[in-house]
């Protein structure tokens, strides 16, 4: 009985060592482990392959064999084959090691993976590891981020309607990954996890990426400074026992007692939300509009209570 | 569906015969450690290898793959020079590690320029269409790693998430771990007397302790997420759209949903956590039953009507 892997590794010996493209049909009646079965059952057990060869990262290509394309044949390029050589040093070899060991993504170790193909885990000394999962289906982002990089458009149902996406960056923060890019209504972002049936587009390079684009400054916002409106600067007070909290999430210096700071706000509702999660340990001293604001969500929230 | 085991062996054969090619001599123990191998998994594998080849597949198409003493020798497998290229998930694998170890700012000089080569390589401007960051603002992580490695007691001032409440404790850490975004720590804590998992970004002061303690013989494998005790108060509340936020950011439970709104079952250990979540949905939350509650919301409520005459 012949493994999937031994048919698979003579498959790929097959299409690298093939000086032209090959057929179905030769490879069905030339490599082992194809001969003697069904039309049906080859074609299965072929297209499983094929998607195995993907999945290992050969880049598997289909090319017309005559002028009139009527007959398809594989190859593999062997130079498209070869990783290329980072150039990685001993040291940094080490150090991606002890991170790849750290690091999982949605439960799959990738990273080993990666550094199995660039030549090996090094040993590495240092603190205990610990471990990070960044969440999410590894898959959906492995796809994302290729289309990102060929510069794809992406298609995928989102809270159920299809969207386009011409795909810029991603991030992870919060504990989730993020999609950003341009949709026909401007720019978006996207949580990946809720993100399904994702396509990608046929064609590479099928958009420009705005000069000076960052995925950090979209990211690196609270939600309050983002939301198009007027800008006005709330002067807020924090008591001493949260202020220090504030701070951290202000990215300001943390004060020893109490905390009176100044914080832009472009999303009135988003910012007096994250006022009220204090009680009534913080303030907002001014402006008289966002202290009306946060009058009148309280006295709808007593409302409410009845 | 071919199973990612099957694919996963096959990536480390394909890399495997590339590394061998390479070297003068490929001790059997580094190759063990290298590619995360037991013996009998390489054993296999070189067997395996021993059997595939050019079409013929006679003895002088095949491969040549076995071990010799402590030495693998592979041959007649040029084809295999080199390793295929990495998988945009593998890719993105060791990039997203190492972005997050260098996020936590502890990392060498060395991780900082392999992550800058292998961005290069994937991607022209990577630096400006990835980024990965478990935020550490506390900048205790470090501090409660090599306390859980040296077996420190650390002295902490925490601020509870169930409780808004501060309190100071002596604990034990076990280990540290990041999940959903965000660092925790587990260990002993000496005020509960039982073991806890605290999150990191609310340890508002920390200080390791000249105290050595004694870990358990097997740390328990972390666990996160809200657990409801017998001693918690209980709400429903109808959210309306503006609101649904709540199901993801809280664990409730929803007892049942129309087009227009959903109920939940809200536990917490305190009034305190639902009142100024009430307070803060405004219009868009009805709380339905829980008079603990609405007593917290009418008492904070009306106190804020004052702060804000």
């Amino acid at each position: 009985m012949q493994s999937v892997v031994e048919r698979v590794l003579n498959l790929l010996i097959y299409l690298l060592e093939s000086p032209r493209p090959v057929t179905a049909d030769e490879i069905r009646t030339t490599v082992l482990g194809y001969d003697s079965k069904s039309d049906d059952a080859f074609h299965r057990m072929f297209e499983r392959d094929k998607d195995v060869l993907r999945r290992l990262g050969v880049p598997l290509k289909m090319e017309a064999l005559d002028a009139w394309e009527i007959d398809y044949g594989y190859t593999v390029d062997p130079e498209e084959y070869a990783i290329p050589d980072p150039g990685l040093t001993q040291e940094e070899r080490v150090a991606l090691s002890l991170a790849a060991r750290m690091v999982r993504l949605g439960g799959s170790h990738a990273g080993l993976d990666a550094l199995i193909k660039l030549g090996g885990i090094e040993r590495s000394a240092g603190l205990e590891p610990i471990g990070a999962d960044l969440g999410a289906e590894a898959e959906t982002l492995g796809s994302l981020f290729s289309a990102i990089t060929d510069r794809r458009v992406v298609t995928f149902a989102y809270r159920s309607s299809r969207r386009r996406l011409e795909p810029y960056g991603m991030a992870h923060r919060r504990g989730h990954w993020y999609v950003v890019g341009r949709t026909s209504d401007g720019q978006r972002l996207y949580r990946i996890d809720r993100i399904e049936s994702l396509e990608l587009g046929e064609d590479p390079s099928a958009f420009e990426k705005p000069k000076g684009f960052d995925v950090r400054t979209v990211m690196d916002t609270h939600p309050w400074e983002t939301g198009g409106e007027e800008e006005v600067e709330a002067k807020v007070r924090f008591d001493s026992d949260v202020a220090w909290w504030a701070a951290r999430t202000l990215r300001v210096p943390e004060p020893k007692g109490d905390l009176t700071t100044t914080v832009p706000v472009a999303n009135r509702d988003a910012f007096v939300g994250w006022i009220l999660s204090f009680g009534e340990s913080a303030e907002v001293l001014t402006p008289a509009e966002l202290r009306e604001e946060i009058r009148s969500r309280v006295a709808a929230a007593l409302e409410g209570v009845g | 569906m071919t199973s990612a085991r099957t694919v996963s062996r096959l990536s480390r054969i394909l890399a495997l015969i590339p590394y061998v090619l390479g070297q003068e001599v490929a001790d059997v123990d580094d190759l063990l450690q290298r590619f995360d191998y037991t013996r009998d998994q390489l054993t296999r594998d070189l067997n395996t290898v021993f059997v595939c080849g050019l079409p013929g597949y006679g003895p002088g198409d095949l491969m040549e793959a076995y071990i010799d003493e402590n030495d693998v020798i592979i041959d007649a497998a040029d084809y295999f020079t080199n390793a295929p290229r990495l998988s945009p998930t593998e890719a993105l694998g060791l990039l997203a590690a190492g972005m997050t170890v260098i996020g936590m700012g502890e990392a060498s000089p060395a991780l900082e320029s392999a992550v800058s080569k292998l961005a290069k390589a994937a991607i022209p401007d990577a630096g400006s269409a990835l980024t990965v960051d478990l935020l550490d603002e506390s900048k205790n992580v470090t501090k409660l790693r090599r306390a859980a490695a040296d077996h420190n007691v650390v002295h902490i001032t925490y601020r509870s998430v169930g409780k808004e409440e501060t309190t100071e404790r002596d604990i034990e850490p076990w280990t540290v771990f990041a999940t959903l975004g965000r660092w925790y720590v587990l260990g002993y804590c000496r005020l509960a007397e039982d073991e806890r998992t605290f999150r990191v970004d609310r340890i508002r002061d920390l200080t390791t302790l000249e105290e050595v303690f004694s870990p358990p013989n097997r740390i328990p494998e972390p666990m996160v997420g809200y657990t409801a005790s017998a001693d918690d108060v209980v709400c429903e509340i109808d959210l309306y759209p503006n609101a649904y936020w709540v199901l993801e950011y809280y664990p409730v439970d929803v007892v049942s949903q129309t087009d227009e709104k959903t109920r939940i079952r809200f536990s917490a250990p305190d009034p305190e956590v639902p009142a100024r979540l009430l307070l803060r949905l405004g219009e868009h939350a009805r709380l339905v039953r829980g008079d603990d509650i609405a007593a917290r919301v009418k008492q904070l409520g009306q106190s804020l009507l004052r702060t804000y005459q």
